[in-house]
């Protein structure tokens, strides 16, 4: 985490120590928590295990070491070798239309379904590949998992659709319903498509709802996530949420420990047009009643107001969280990115560089020596 | 029935305050271990991990429910241990199947049996370790229990890992994946608020909460 040494709340965290690491000088307050709390703590109770434990599949050449005799490789040699050409002839003219990387895909309840076909409570080996739909009704629930991805939870009157599954992306589009995603897959790798953003995992879990007309929700319970739509950011790091809209994108994060008037102000915010009564007003409620710790919120609102409205929410901004080094007050009015992304780090919210890299390998830009393919005449 | 057997964490005493690891070597080649069916070296990782199962289930489920919970998660984690191709991210996908684990507890508990720790504790009588104190300091440790539980998601999680199952913030780090940052800021945040709740704020505002 990169800390601004002005930021006075931060001369305070460097000088908690016993709360961070129960060194320097104890804090009797969190000392007395801790014997009081005590008696919750884990007794140290054995794990019961049952006697077999499910060893990993062995490896073919371990199967082989035995044969290793010329009579019995000769023998292996023929048998693989008609084996082999038996497939080739039985298996050559059929399609595979199911065949290509593929999740694991479970019943929670009820009778979630892939296209036409339930997935039985006990079916322990249902498959949901690309291009699949996933559907649940208002009394089932599935769950999707990978091994170098999480698990993904389905809820009741949901639509899933598996776009792109390989080593550098995953990427499922939600219709309608709501997931929970818990992610364990490299920040940028799991996007979701939905009908007004695209929400990209940046090493967390959260729950995402789209009602059925497009509108979304996200929020996020650890890490953070990127919300994208047409060049409008969003970032949602833990214990925040955004909403999203149709044809307009990503609205204003807010830590949801937010006071009343400062949500309802950014819900107005988001629904208002530019230049209207209605967005001014919302605008100096924001900042009247934000904390330090709404500056999440105030960052993006750096990039959705006009030029006079940008110096008043700089102002507010720097008063809750000075400026970092190397960021001025010119430089942020005119949204410098990299005095903006300095000024996010500084929140210790999550490393925009993660954000940067998914952006370029999402939207390469072109060699600086590139031709266009269309020049202008 | 399959026979069963138990594997009884080898750390002694009282978890430990400092020391991220309690024993032995690296955790990747004890997950490696345990993939291919080494009993002791998936003891090993109960031994190092439980204590965040703990802490992530009591964040969300009532304590009495909490052990067998903490079993069932790594009852759940074994068989599917194969599954994890890359084993550095063994922290946060057990982290991962504790906090589905909780979700599950409450989908599939009926809503009268919705937990209140006060009243649970005094019908079942089932928590031995409240024999040891005084009715007043564990009515008072279930109030700041229930007061932890009432902040948002990503706060209560590293606070009882720290304040409960005495985890320092670098070792809670290194159990759940998160970086030093994000657990120095969600445990500072947590417990300004807390101290909020509990009505005992230690000092005035000083102009910035990040």
């Amino acid at each position: 985490m990169t800390k601004n040494p002005t930021n006075p709340e931060n001369e305070k965290m460097l000088n908690e120590d016993y709360l961070w690491d129960a060194s320097g000088t104890p804090d009797l307050e969190i000392q007395r928590l801790e014997s009081l709390l005590s008696e919750f703590r884990q007794t140290d109770r054995a794990l019961v295990l049952p006697a077999e434990l499910p060893a990993a599949p062995r490896k073919f050449h371990a199967l082989l070491i035995p044969m290793l005799t010329l009579p019995h490789l000769a023998a292996a040699a023929v048998i693989l070798l008609a084996a082999g050409l038996t497939l080739f002839f039985f298996t050559r003219p059929k399609p595979a239309p199911e065949t290509g990387p593929a999740w694991d895909v479970a019943n929670l309840q009820g009778a979630p379904q892939i296209g036409t076909k339930a997935i039985a409570a006990n079916q322990t080996a249902a498959k949901f590949r690309v291009g699949q739909t996933l559907v649940t009704n208002n009394d089932s629930r599935a769950s999707l998992s990978e091994a170098d991805l999480g698990e993904i939870r389905i809820d009741p009157n949901s639509r899933v659709r598996l776009v792109q599954t390989d080593a550098n992306r995953k990427r499922i589009q939600l219709d309608v319903g709501t997931i929970h995603a818990a992610i364990w897959a490299p920040p940028g790798t799991f996007v979701v498509d939905t009908p007004s953003a695209v929400a990209i995992d940046l090493g967390c879990s959260y729950t995402l709802h789209v009602a059925p007309d497009g509108s979304g929700e996200l929020h996020t319970t650890y890490g953070w996530v990127g919300f994208h739509l047409l060049g409008r950011d969003s970032f949602i790091p833990a214990g925040a949420m955004c909403s999203t809209r149709p044809e307009q994108g990503p609205g204003i994060p807010y830590f949801e420990d937010a006071t009343p008037a400062f949500r309802e102000a950014i819900v107005q915010f988001d629904s208002s047009v530019e230049n209207s009564t209605d967005r001014s007003a919302a605008i100096a409620k924001m900042l009247s009643e934000a904390r330090a710790h709404d500056a999440l919120s105030l960052w993006h609102l750096l990039f959705r107001v006009n030029a006079a409205e940008r110096s008043q929410v700089y102002a507010r901004f720097a008063v809750l969280v000075p400026p970092p080094q190397g960021v001025t007050r010119p430089g942020i009015l005119n949204l410098d990115q990299s005095m903006l992304d300095l000024w996010w780090n500084s929140l210790g919210l999550g490393e925009i560089s993660q954000w940067r890299f998914w952006q370029q390998s999402a939207y390469p830009q072109p060699p600086p020596n590139t031709q266009p393919l269309l020049q202008e005449k | 029935m399959a026979a069963l057997s138990e594997l009884r964490s080898p750390r002694p005493g009282p978890p430990a305050v400092n020391g991220v690891q309690e024993t032995g070597g690296p955790d990747d080649a004890l997950v490696r271990a345990a993939q291919h069916g080494d009993r002791a070296a998936f003891g090993l990782l109960y031994a190092r991990y439980s204590r965040m199962v703990h802490g992530i289930l009591l964040a969300r489920v009532p304590f009495s429910e909490v052990d067998d919970l903490v079993q069932d998660v790594f009852l759940q984690a074994l068989p599917r241990l194969n599954t994890l191709r890359e084993i550095s991210r063994f922290p946060g996908w057990l982290a991962s199947i504790a906090r589905n684990r909780a979700i599950d507890f409450h989908r599939r508990t009926k809503p009268t049996d919705e937990f209140d720790e006060e009243s649970d504790s005094a019908q079942s009588g089932t928590h031995a370790p409240f024999a040891n104190h005084s009715s007043h300091s564990s009515a008072e440790a279930h109030a700041i229990l229930q007061a932890i539980r009432s902040l948002p998601d990503a706060y209560r999680e590293p606070l009882i890992l720290r304040l409960v199952e005495g985890m320092t913030g670098p070792e809670i780090a290194a159990r759940t994946g998160l970086t030093h940052g994000s657990v120095r800021v969600t445990l500072h945040r947590g417990m300004q608020q807390l101290r909020e709740i509990l009505g005992r704020k230690a000092s005035p505002p000083t102009g910035g909460v990040l």
